[in-house]
């Protein structure tokens, strides 16, 4: 029986379990020995390629950008990332507001549950943001001092003009900061 | 007064001496081409990636044990990058056989050589990235079934299956009747 293909990969590669073996038959079979023979020259032209040179030098732009003030924060690992750190900010708060809530709701079924000393100051801090709460709905801005009627501008137009200012501010600043990025 | 070892070097550079650093991307970075330019076949992008290669090998430098070759490890940093890079891209880029022609002409024989050497080049890259970086770490960087096996993270059925199939697809090409 001729050895198989993966036989002949491994035997090329030592890597065959039972070369003794393999090695007694290729002593007898042309047939696999021509494709051993043909598997080796395969290699060998795979191996032929010749290197090719560079047509630069790295070496400046690498330490270049090591020595780039961006460089800095290459010591960081790559998945703490600004969104990453939000994420954990905005997901800590969420917990440490809904916390309370479901402690209050797990008391209900299992009576023996306290919340644990540090739930206190979680609650009491609950507390103060749920007045803080009340007191924004409750508020109301003061009404703007009316204009002259003999000026013709009605409020309206006084803030679509305020509006279409901060807009043009905005998108001066945004232009002026992609020529700087481009940079 | 005798060039400092590799391992002064990185010991320098971890250090924070960016110049040492410099001096071993100098010593290994047309190794590391050559390892990108095989699995890329495409100049700019194979320098790109070379320069990347030195970055976060630089990043990991604390990592590396200062005891073994460097050169072989930043190898296999750029193959593995390579591999990377090369999976991120979807669709796979199809080879394109006259982006990278020979450039210039010499003699007859090296024009000769060349042109083999691009038909390699060429066969290689129209191997999918895995077979093409498993035909690189056995066939040039000299790896093992089971160190291949442990620098991709694949199980060793998947590097005889890749090395053995992209072996039969080069065949194919490379001996293909005109």
């Amino acid at each position: 029986m001729h050895l198989t293909d993966d036989q002949l990969n491994e035997y090329l590669d030592d890597a065959l379990p039972k070369r003794a073996r393999a090695e007694s038959h290729l002593s007898t079979c042309a047939e696999c020995t021509a494709r051993l023979s043909a598997l080796r020259s395969l290699a060998a032209e795979i191996e032929s390629l010749p290197e090719e040179s560079l047509a630069r030098n790295l070496a400046p732009a690498v330490t270049r950008r090591l020595t780039s003030p961006a460089a800095a924060y290459s010591g960081f690992p790559r998945w703490l990332t600004l969104t990453t750190v939000l994420q954990t900010a905005a997901a800590t708060v969420l917990i440490a507001s809904v916390a309370p809530f479901i402690l209050e709701a797990a008391s209900t079924f299992i009576p023996a549950l306290q919340a644990p000393p540090v739930m206190e100051t979680i609650l009491e801090a609950q507390r103060v943001w749920t007045a803080w709460l009340d007191a924004l709905s409750q508020f109301q801005w003061p009404s703007p001092p009316e204009l002259p009627a003999s000026l013709g501008l009605s409020n309206f137009y006084i803030l679509l003009a305020l509006a279409g200012t901060a807009l043009a501010w905005l998108v001066g600043n945004g232009l002026l900061l992609r020529s700087q990025i481009k940079q | 007064m005798d060039a400092p070892t590799d391992r002064d070097l990185i010991l320098r550079a971890r250090r924070g001496e960016v110049e040492a650093y410099g001096e071993l991307v100098t010593r290994h970075q047309a190794g590391v081409f050559n390892v990108c330019y095989r699995i890329l076949h495409e100049r700019g992008e194979a320098e790109d990636l070379s320069q990347e290669t030195f970055l976060r090998a630089h990043s990991r430098l604390n990592t590396f044990d200062v005891n073994r070759p460097f050169g072989p490890w930043i190898r296999r940093v750029a193959a593995n990058l390579c591999l990377n890079h090369l999976e991120s891209l979807k669709p796979e880029t199809e080879f394109d056989e006259e982006r990278d022609a020979a450039e210039g002409a010499g003699p007859e024989a090296v024009v000769e050589v060349r042109e083999r050497g691009e038909q390699i080049r060429a066969a290689l890259a129209s191997l999918p990235a895995r077979f093409r970086v498993v035909i690189e770490l056995r066939h040039y960087q000299g790896l093992s079934y089971d160190e291949i096996s442990a620098e991709l993270n694949i199980p060793l059925s998947d590097v005889k299956s890749h090395l053995f199939r992209a072996r039969k697809l080069l065949a194919e090409k490379l001996h293909a009747p005109d």
